[in-house]
Formats: structure tokens, sequence, C-alpha cells
């Protein structure tokens, strides 16, 4: 290893060097013994100063490889050494390797070049702070020389080509990792920002300008067109920079306030589009120079000669100089004088105008393609109307194309759209093809477009053209929508993943198409109502004689757009009518005549006719079914008895006759009107499908958690559903039809979780309680009766009882995490009178590992929803039920080994363990929480009960289970490290009280977890350590004998000395995130002062180990001022913790290159 | 299997029934099911459905519980399934002899000594092992529709 680097270099020493490397990459290229050529390669970069070597393979290898290899080296050494470095041979490291490019400019290897010149550009950013201004001044000078052209085309590509490395590098997404905090990433960013990247730009511009009259020039292609595709990669790079100093935000370097202020209020909303903002100082260079008006005339000029040799549709200078003018569309913010957007609306129509040769004439343009032209150009003009949507309003937008053309740009967006749906719907196909592409472009312009801005969720607003334009595109979609549909239905082959996935997936598409339905509501409601009729009209008369697979795919689809036009998600929130909605249709003064009324009535009338048998077996399918619940949930989650929102109206600026309409709609399926009869319908609907579906899991699914839940989350409804006869009937079917009992688990969970849920909707908590338990009482009375027979032993194991059991602990599983303060009592009553029979069935049912499982997750959440509100004696009950029921799982699984010669069931018995395992730890944590929120009249304590030691002992009883193996399952390593954590933070005192062997095993997994790779694992283990050590600290300082004694002499050394040591090495020689080193430094201290001996003896061993007398010092030093800089003290504050958190960082950028090679 | 076969009654369940009917759509991942006449352990359940607007069906993959071998077989949700009754007892085990069966301590203080070893060399290995090391083991024996085998073993602390 010492071989390679520079003491004494002699000329056949360096020859030697480089043969070795040489063979090497090409014993690597030919696969022979890589791992020695690797090892090789590596001793390279890894020896100290190996800088002499380098330079001469560079100069002087012949295999390119090598060369490689060798700059790589560079670029690894001088990181690691960069701060023993002198100033000079760090200026002559960046200048070897520019002046490397600039000479071999012309060589056919481009990957070294570019390769050596990332190096360089690293380099660079590594000193960027440290080197003078005339310094880089120096370096820039020949980089612009270079561009300038004065040495050739070649090399200006070169310059250009190192600028661009250059950019990346300082861009903090696309930066390389250097071993350095993040605030220095930062600092070099605000800074090539501020002072340089204009400058490059310009140089940039000037490289293109330069050659640009060469290219337009009618002949084949010629080398310059190189240098000019460059060029205008890194302009297209810069703008793409994410501009933060704005000169209003100027002072603020990291100021996470003025970071996301936006200057243009109209685009504040859109956040997910990028926008380039680089602020008023770029005015000059992109707007007023003729920027713009050059590029348009590059690309025009290179449009004429697609047809020629060298130049095609995609051909890199074209691919280029398209993106940077869509680029220029995204243009905005305080770049533009303060003029009302008179300036920008002149530079997007001058771009519109370029660009509009690209998509119109639509039908010309998309016949071209389907005949074989390359659909790139089409498409980046779609992505510029979205760039320019984006940058502007809906007015804005309609307004640039009516300057010169007589229709608006909204009328163009829309024939281009209708064009490009057109095309989809003729060659359906499940491939991409450039139509669907250019459709989700288009959609999302829209999108942008229609999507309400500002907050008081006003719908945009467009003008009477653009709604004609939003009509007709809607209904365009909506018939090729239909066409699909029914296409569908004969290339079906049963795939399942897509019928199941379908609603969700579709659902973004849906929603852009329900923003433009929304556009032009008065025209899409009325059409959608057509729609419906025509096909329900269809059904009724083919019924029996034509095959109605198609007709049903079409309702399919119709209810799917219908519900996202009609109702928001809502996404937790309660959704109000669409803006939309709530303001057209100002003439509707009866309710019954309201389009929206109307389509809902028609579509709710349609749904009930599924009640009758003989209609339901020939119409409605259970994928049918399935859209027509899920839009009943949307739907009546919108309109069915909506809030009373009349007060909140009188800023509305519509006028008198609006408010009435909108109120006839809104009171229309309220409480006092049709609400009633229409929930009526929706339960009758319900319960048909849990019953009269067997087996359709989807559907019921949907029945379950989409409606029941939608309709039990308002009160308003509750009230309601509690008196309905319909609701009555759900009740006791649920409590004695055996056709509910064969619903599937998680509907059977969410199903009883809905009728408790729905007790909400009694006057107070006795009568809720009442309901509550009449409801339940037939799973507590089951399962006490079992659990008290005889022959439960022989009888427990038949199929049949392990159903009914299976499914009556789901229930109870639902009904419980339906808790709530009002049914608190109820629940409380039903966990305590099933306590003994869950230990018995535990007992009966050890080998039954998903009836186990069924158990604990019960009493975890039982647990869960009670231990909050639970008086002291009750909560001393559940501790002691909680232990007994540890002890009882842990004597039938512990030493237990499964045989099996299938490895699946082997990995099966595994998994089942985790889950159990980790439904343990979650009962635990839940005990833990009782401390922290306690709603009860007297405290914990008065009943004796110490929370700590009753986790600690459960905890003790849990981890001789939780084997190493085990923690490899990513969600129960967390939560049994955040458990772990947590009780160390906040008991560490308990800790003392375990057995040896607990602690050892505590001990044991916590080292482990130091060296996981989960961040956050880590993370947690060192606040454990912290907590541990830092209590110990405490502890000896008032005189008092801390953690170590405790009956812990058996271990071979204290645990603080053993966590001293890993934690030094993992910070000193292992790899970790730059993000743990602030928690690390947190845990060291502490650390550091419990074993201050230890540590001055690590710190000594470490200096030894040094033969090097210069870095001798330098770590002697570093260590020194480790504990001593700041003004660090030996007290455990924040102040202290700060300042260590400093020393450390600099402790570690100072030595950790050099102490990792060794 | 035959219908004579279905009525005959192992010692190890006697008097009860072998398999019980249920409906597909409620048998759940790990539970069990007969697939071509072989006692299973369900390790994958998928619905899909017959045609676009047709009826549910489930899709099983199963392995079964002696032989472990990977069974697989489709269901409209709807319809009955049989299920396996399979019962777990414990005995502690009292000596492994030459002959490859295992001598076995019920509950009632007698012997039972008609189970023989798995053949598998691995898992030989591991009962002979722990029984060598003079640990104290008990034997999970499973039964179902007839058959019995070891399918776990539990050390329950030093002799």
């Amino acid at each position: 290893m010492q071989g390679f680097s520079d003491g004494g270099a002699d000329l056949g020493q360096l020859q030697t060097t480089m043969r070795n490397i040489e063979v090497a990459c090409t014993s690597i290229q030919m696969h022979i013994n890589p791992a020695a050529a690797e090892a090789t390669i590596l001793s390279l970069s890894q020896s100290p100063q190996p800088y002499t070597a380098c330079r001469f393979i560079l100069e002087n290898s012949q295999v390119p490889n090598a060369r490689f290899q060798a700059a790589a080296a560079i670029r690894d050494a001088a990181i690691r050494e960069w701060s023993s470095l002198s100033t000079e041979e760090r200026r002559s490291l960046i200048s070897f390797c520019l002046c490397f490019v600039m000479q071999h400019a012309s060589s056919p290897e481009g990957y070294v070049l570019a390769k050596v010149s990332s190096v360089a550009a690293q380099l660079m950013k590594r000193g960027w702070l440290d080197f003078t201004e005339a310094e880089k001044e120096t370096f820039f000078y020949q980089v612009n020389q270079a561009i300038l052209g004065a040495h050739g085309i070649d090399v200006q590509f070169i310059g250009v080509n190192f600028l661009e490395s250059l950019v990346s590098e300082f861009s903090p997404s696309t930066s390389s990792a250097m071993g350095l905090p993040r605030e220095f990433h930062e600092q070099c960013r605000t800074s090539l920002e501020l002072n340089y990247l204009k400058m490059f730009y310009c140089w940039a511009r000037d490289a293109a300008l330069s050659v640009t009259n060469k290219i337009i020039e009618p002949n084949a292609v010629i080398p310059e067109v190189k240098v000019c595709t460059a060029a205008l990669r890194l302009m297209l790079q810069i703008l793409n920079w994410e501009f933060r100093n704005d000169t209003t935000s100027m002072k603020a370097g990291i100021d996470v306030f003025s970071a996301g202020v936006r200057h243009d209020n109209g685009s504040s909303k859109r956040s997910e589009c990028v926008l380039v903002q680089p602020g008023p100082a770029w005015f000059d260079v992109l707007i007023s120079s003729g920027h713009v008006s050059w590029l348009l005339g590059l690309y025009a000029a290179l449009r004429q000669k697609f047809s020629r040799e060298g130049y095609w549709i995609d051909c890199p200078i074209a691919v280029s100089a398209r993106k940077l003018i869509v680029q220029l569309c995204s243009l905005t913010g305080t770049i533009f004088p303060s003029d009302n957007g008179k300036m920008q609306e002149n530079h997007l129509l001058q771009l519109l105008s370029g660009i509009l040769q690209w998509i119109d004439p639509p039908d010309v343009v998309s016949k071209a393609i389907e005949e074989g032209k390359s659909e790139s150009e089409m498409l980046d003009g779609c992505r510029a109307l979205l760039s320019i949507a984006t940058a502007t309003t809906p007015f804005v937008f309609d307004q640039l194309l009516k300057a010169i053309r007589p229709c608006g740009t909204l009328s163009l967006l829309s024939t281009l759209m209708c064009e490009v749906v057109k095309v989809l719907m003729t060659n359906n196909t499940d491939e991409e093809t450039w139509s669907w592409e250019a459709r989700d472009i288009l959609l999302d312009t829209w999108t942008i477009l229609l999507v309400p801005t500002d907050g008081s969720g006003g719908d945009a607003l467009l003008p009477p053209e653009g709604k004609h334009a939003a009509a007709n595109l809607f209904s365009m979609i909506v018939e090729s929508e239909l066409k699909v549909a029914s296409a569908s239905v004969t290339n079906d082959d049963g795939d399942s993943d897509y019928l199941q996935a379908s609603i969700s997936a579709m659902d973004e598409r849906l929603s852009s198409y329900a923003l433009i339905a929304r556009a032009a509501i008065d025209v899409t409601i009325p059409l959608l109502t057509r729609l419906f009729s025509e096909r329900f009209a269809r059904l009724h008369q083919g019924r029996g004689i034509i095959d109605p697979t198609e007709t049903l795919e079409e309702l399919y689809s119709l209810l799917l757009i219908t519900g996202h036009v009609l109702a928001d998600e809502g996404e937790g929130e309660t959704p109000l009518v669409p803006t939309a909605i709530q303001t057209h249709f100002a003439d509707i003064a009866e309710a019954e005549k309201h389009p929206v009324v109307v389509l809902s009535g028609s579509i709710i009338r349609f749904a009930e006719q599924s009640m009758d048998p003989e209609v339901r077996a020939t119409v409605f399918s259970p994928r049918l079914m399935e859209a027509v619940i899920w839009f009943l949930a949307r739907w009546s989650h919108t309109y069915l008895m909506p809030l009373e929102e009349t007060n909140c109206l009188s800023n509305d600026y519509q006028q008198h006759q609006s408010m009435n309409s909108k109120k006839a709609l809104l009171s229309f399926f309220g409480e006092h009107n049709q609400g009633q009869v229409v929930l009526d319908i929706i339960v009758r609907i319900s319960v048909m499908t849990l019953v009269s579906y067997p087996g359709e899991k989807d559907l019921q699914g949907l029945t379950c958690h989409h409606l029941l839940h939608t309709l039990v989350r308002r009160k308003t409804i509750c009230y309601q559903l509690v008196s309905l006869e319909s609701w009555r009937n759900l009740a006791n079917a649920f409590t004695n039809e055996k056709s509910l009992f064969l619903l599937s688990s998680a509907n059977q969970r969410s199903l009883a979780q809905t009728l408790v849920l729905s007790a909400s909707g009694l006057r107070n908590s006795e009568t809720a309680n009442q309901y509550v338990k009449g409801l339940m009482a037939h799973m507590t009375t089951y399962l006490v009766e079992l659990s008290n027979r005889s022959d439960l032993k022989s009888v427990a194991h038949q199929p049949d009882i392990i159903m009914s059991v299976s499914c009556l602990l789901e229930r109870l599983r639902g009904a419980v995490s339906a808790a709530g303060p009002r049914r608190q009592r109820a629940m409380y009553e039903i966990g305590i009178s099933v306590m003994n029979p869950v230990l018995h069935l535990l007992e009966v049912y050890k080998d039954e590992s998903a009836v186990v499982y069924l158990l604990l997750k019960f009493i975890v959440d039982w647990v869960d929803g009670q231990i909050s509100y639970l008086e002291s004696r009750e909560t001393a009950a559940v501790i002691d039920f909680c232990m007994r029921l540890l002890q009882l799982y842990s004597s039938h699984n512990i030493g237990k080994i499964s045989i099996s010669l299938s490895s699946t069931l082997l990995s099966e018995a595994k998994t089942e363990k985790y889950k159990d395992l980790r439904a343990l730890l979650q009962l635990l944590s839940s005990l833990c929480s009782k401390d922290l929120v306690d709603f009860s009249s007297d405290s914990v304590e008065a009943a004796g009960i110490n929370i700590s030691q009753v986790v600690f002992f459960g905890l003790h009883i849990v981890t001789p289970l939780i084997s190493l193996e085990l923690l490899k399952y990513p969600k129960l390593c967390h939560d049994y490290f955040s458990l772990l954590s947590h009780i160390l933070e906040v008991y560490p005192e308990t800790l003392a009280q375990l057995n040896s062997e607990a602690f050892v095993h505590i001990i044991g997994t916590l080292d482990f977890g130091l060296h996981h790779q989960d961040l956050e694992v880590v993370d947690m283990c060192l606040g454990a350590l912290k907590a541990l050590a830092a209590y110990n600290y405490r502890e000896i300082c008032a005189g008092k004998t801390g953690l170590v004694s405790a009956g812990l002499g058996n271990l071979p050394e204290g645990i603080f000395s053993r966590f001293l040591r890993s934690l030094l090495q993992l910070l000193l020689f292992e790899d970790y995130s730059p993000d743990l080193v602030s928690a690390a430094a947190d845990a060291l201290l502490p650390l550091i002062l419990c074993e201050q001996g230890l540590y001055q003896k690590l710190g000594n061993e470490l200096i030894e180990r040094q033969t090097n007398p210069a870095l001798k010092s330098r770590l002697a030093n570093a260590l020194h001022s480790l504990t001593s800089s700041n003004h660090l003290s030996s007290r455990l504050d924040r102040v202290n913790y700060q300042r260590f958190r400093k020393n450390l960082n600099s402790f570690l950028v100072e030595v950790r290159g050099f102490l990792r090679t060794i | 299997m035959s219908d004579e076969e279905h009525h005959f009654e192992s010692k190890a369940d006697a008097g009860a029934s072998k398999t019980y009917p249920q409906q597909a759509g409620t048998i759940r991942k790990n539970g069990y099911i007969v697939i071509k006449g072989r006692p299973c352990k369900v390790v994958e359940v998928s619905t899909s459905k017959t045609g676009k607007h047709g009826h549910a069906k489930c899709h099983f993959v199963a392995i079964d519980i002696f032989t472990s071998k990977k069974l697989e077989d489709i269901v409209p949700s709807s319809h009955n399934c049989d299920v396996p009754h399979v019962n777990r007892t414990d005995y502690q085990l009292i000596d492994i002899s030459e002959d490859g069966f295992v001598s076995l301590l019920t509950d009632s203080g007698d012997t039972k000594d008609d189970l023989k070893l798995p053949t598998d060399e691995s898992l030989l290995k591991q009962i002979k092992e722990g029984f060598a090391d003079g640990k104290d083991l008990v034997v999970s024996v499973m039964s179902a529709m007839g058959e019995e085998q070891i399918c776990a073993l539990k050390d329950i602390g030093p002799k």
C-alpha cells in the first residue's frame, strides 16, 4: 500500500504503480479475479498522498480505465485529506485537473474527461469557503477563456461541460457526499447562486450565440452543434436551479419562512408545479436581451432542417432547445417588473407563438403522428401549455392567444385534448401510447387552470367561451370513457388486480374530469342525467333478451364519473357541496327540478331496484353493486342531511335568487325533508348487500368500511339511524342471523364498530351503554359459556367452534375500537366479563396461532381504549390480568420449536410469532401511557401500583421471546426500541431492579440497535443511552452508587465502559449518516463523564497508534479541544450539550478522514 | 379419498367428525382446508371474479400439513369447502427407540408407542439432539383425518 504514496517517488516506482493499476483495470474488465483487482485500485485511493502517482497515470497511461480510476483516487484522497493539505497543494490539484481536461479536450474517451472535470468541480466545492475571491477568479478566467472559444471547439465544449458538473455539484439534490455538515452545502449553494450562476448562464448563452450563425447556415451537421447542445443543456440546468435568494429574502440563508414565500400571488397555491423564479437580477439576461427570440429563431431554423441529413426531431440539439423553451414558459416572480403582468404576458405570448406550430392545427398534428412522425415535439408543446397555465391565471391564459387568433387559448386546449381523446378512443390498447401521455399532460393543465386557487374555495371562473370549450371536452371525455368501458367487457380475462384497484387508480384522472365538468356544470349535469336514463331504459327493455354486460360496464363508469362530479372526497373532513354546484342553477326555484336533485334521485331510485331479487339477479352484478355502494357513500357524505350552513353565507357575493336555489338543494335531502326516506333506502340496500351477496368480500367491504362508516361519522345521521326500523333490523341480524357470521374478518370488525358508533345518536350515556350491552351480550355470553364447558378441550378444535370464536373475537375487537367516553362503562364491563374466558381460550388454543393473535389483539385494543379512564382499583385488576396473560403466553412459547418440512409453514410460524410479540409490545406501551394520560379521579400510586415496575416486569417476560432474529422484522424492531428507549428515558432507575439475565439481554439488544441500519432505531438507542448515562452520572455526583454496582457484578466491565468503546468505534471508524452526529454527541457526553478514566485511556491508545508524527499531534489537539473548547463544563445541561455537539462535529471533520483509512 | 375411509374413525379423535363444511369466503389465511382429500393449511387466499360482472371465487394455495406438499384449489366463494378437524396433543417424550418409534407419556399416565419419528434427516436431528442433550422435552402431536405426526417440540427445562 505504501508503494502507491508519494514518498520519494522515482520514475521506476511510478511506472510500477501504473502497471499495477492498468493490470487491475484490465482484469476487472475481463472478469479475472475481480476482488483482487478491486483491492489494488482501492489501495491506490486509500494510500496517503497518492497524487503524484495519480497524475503520472493520468498523463502516461494508455489504458483509459486506469486514467479514470486515477482521477477517482485523486478525488477520494483529496476529500479525505483536505484539511491537512496546504493551500498550494489544494490549488494545484484543481488546476491540474482543469488543465488536464483542456489539454486532452479532443480525446475520444469522453468518460475520462467527464470524470476528471467532475473531480475538479468537487474539489473546487470542497475548498469553496476557504479560497479567496482572487483564487476563484483565476480558475474561472481559465474556464471563461475556454468557453469563449479561444482554444477551439473541443475546449469550448469541455469548458461548458465543467460548468455543468460544477452547477450540479452545488445543487443540494445532486451534490456528492463529502462528510461535511449540511450547512456547508447550504452555504456553497447560496454563494454560487448569488455570485456566479447568472455569469455562467451568460457564458453559456454567449457560447451558443457564437456558433448559432454557423448552425443556421444550410449545411449538414458541423462540430459546432456539439457546443451549442452543451450550452443549451447548461442553460436548462441553471434554470432548473431552485432559486431562493430573491432580493427580498436576501439576508436569510436558511430561513425557512422566507424560503417558502412566493411573490406571485396568483400562483402561491400551486406549489406542486415547478416555477422558475430567479429574481429581478436576471431581467437583462432572460427578458430584455432578446434571448427568447434568439432561441425561438434557432429552433425554427433547426425545424427547417429536420428533413435533411443529420438533423431530426429528436436530435440532441432540438431536444435541448425545446426543453429550454418549455422551461422559459415557467418563468415568473420578481424578474418581471410590477406592471400588472404586462411584461410577463408579452414574454409568454412570444413563446406561445413559437410553440403554436408544434401543436396547431391539432387534427393535422395528430394525424401526422399516427402516420409515423415523432410525437416528442407535440408532447413538448403540451408541456409548454402546462407551464404557461402554471404561471398564469385562467383568464390571462385564455387571453394570450386572442392577441393573435380569433379564439382563446382555452379553445385551443379543448380542441387539442379532444383530438387526443379521439385517438385514444380509436386505438384502445393497454400499451402506453403517446396519446396517453398527452392526455395526462393536458389533464394536468386543466387541473392547474381549474383548481380553486384561493382559500375561499371559489372555483375558477372561466369566460363563456372557455365554458363552452370545457363542456365540449367533457362530453367527448365521457363518450370515450363509455366506449372504452363497453369495449373492455370483451377483452376481459379475469384480471382481479385491475378490478380491485380500478376505483382508486382512476381516482386522480376522474377528479380532473370532475373539475372540467364543474367548469360547465349547467351543461354537464343534464348530460349525465340523459346518459343515465338512456342506459336504464336499455336495461329494462332488454331484460332477459340481450346480454346486459356492456350496459352494466357503462353504468359502472358513469357512476364513478358522476360521483366525482357531484361530490368531493373529503379526506376525513366533511366535504361541502362543490361551489360550482352551489352557485349555479340560480333560476331553479323548485327543489324537485334542481338538476342535481333530478340526477341524484334517478340514481337512488335505480339503486333501490336492487332490493327486488329478480332484478338483482339479472341486473345488479357484484361489480355494478360495488359502484352503486361507492356512489351512495360518496354522495351521502356530502348531500345527506348536510350541516345547516345558512349562517356562513352572508358574505356570499351571489344574488338572493341563487341563495334560494342553493338552500333548496341543501335542504331537499335534509332531516326534515327527503333525508329520512333516502337514509332508510340506503340502510336497506346495505343490509341486502351483506345478506344477499354471500362471499362477495369486495362488495361487502365497501359497504362496511365505506358506506356504513360514512353514515355513522355524522351525528345528525346517527340521531336518525337509531330510530330507523331498518337500522334495528341490521342490529338484530348482526346478533342473530347466521349469514352475517359469514362476513370476512375485517368486515366483521368494521360492522361491529359501526353499530357501536351509532350509539352516539342516543340521547344519554345510560341508554347508550344499554344499547351497546344489548349489541354485545351474545358475544360475551357465548365466550363465557364455551370456556366453562367441561368438554372444552375436545370441542374447541372443531372447525365450526374455531370459526365462531374467531368471529366473535373479531366483533369484540371491532366494538372496543369504537370506545368513547360515553360508552366506556359498557366496554369496561364487557372486557371484565371475558377476562377469564380469554385466559382459558389462550390455554386451549395455544397451538392455534390465528386464534391466539385475535385474543391478543382484542386485549390490546381493549386496554388501549380503557386504560386512561380506569380508577386505581380497576387499573390494578387490568394490570394483574395483563401480567397473567403475558406469563401464560410466554410459558406456551418459550423454548418452542416448530417442526415442519415446509419452509413456507416455518416462515409463517415465525411471522405469526412476530405479530404476537408486536401486539404484546403494544400492550405494554398502552400500560405505559397510564403514567402520561390519566382521566381517573385518583392517581394510580394510591393503589400501590408503580407503572414503571409493571412495564419492566412485562418487558422482562417478553424480551426472552424476542430474539435478534425476530428483530429483523422492521416494525417489531421499531416498536421494541421505541418502547425500550421510552422506558429507559423515563424510568432509568428501574433498570437496576432487573435480574442480571434480563439486564444483559436488554443491554445486548441496545448494542444491536446501535448498529442497526435504520436511522430512527439508532436514534432511539442513542436517546436511551443518553438517558441511562446521564442518570448514572447524576447519581454518582450525588454521592450514590449509580447503576454500575446494582447487582451487575458478573459483567466483565461496566456497561458504560462498554458503550463508550462501541460508540467511539462507531463514530470514528464506521459508516453512518451525518444526521446521527447530534444524537451521538448527546449520548457521548454523559458517557465520557461517567467513564473519564477509560476515555483518557482510549484517547491515548488512539494517539499511540498513529505513526505519522504530524497526524499524531493533530489527533492529540483535536481530542483535547473536543473536551475543552467552547467552555465545555462537566454539567449536563442544555447549553453544555449544545456546545459538545459543536465540538464533536468539528472533531469528526478534523480527524475522521485520516483515522478511517488506517 | 373414498367414502369408506371418511367414516373410519381413528383412535386419536374418536367420536368426532373428521371434517366440517364451511363457506369458502370465510376460510382465511392460516386456516385449514381439505384439498384433494388432504388436510392443508392455507398460506394464500386471493379472490377474483368469473368474468367482469360474475361472482367472486376464491383461489387457495395451501400446504399439506403432513407431507408439506403444495396444493391449490379454486372455489366459488359462496360454496362450501371441507375444513379438517385438526387436533394437537402434548406428550412428554420418554424414549426414542432404535426402530424409529417414540415412546410418549399421556396425561392419564399410559404410554403411547405407535408414533413414528419423522423420516426427514434434519427434523429427526432436531428431536434426537434435544433428547440426547438430556432436556425435558414435550412434543406436540398433530392429528387430522386419521393421520398423526409430531409438529412441535418444546423444552420445559433440564431434567
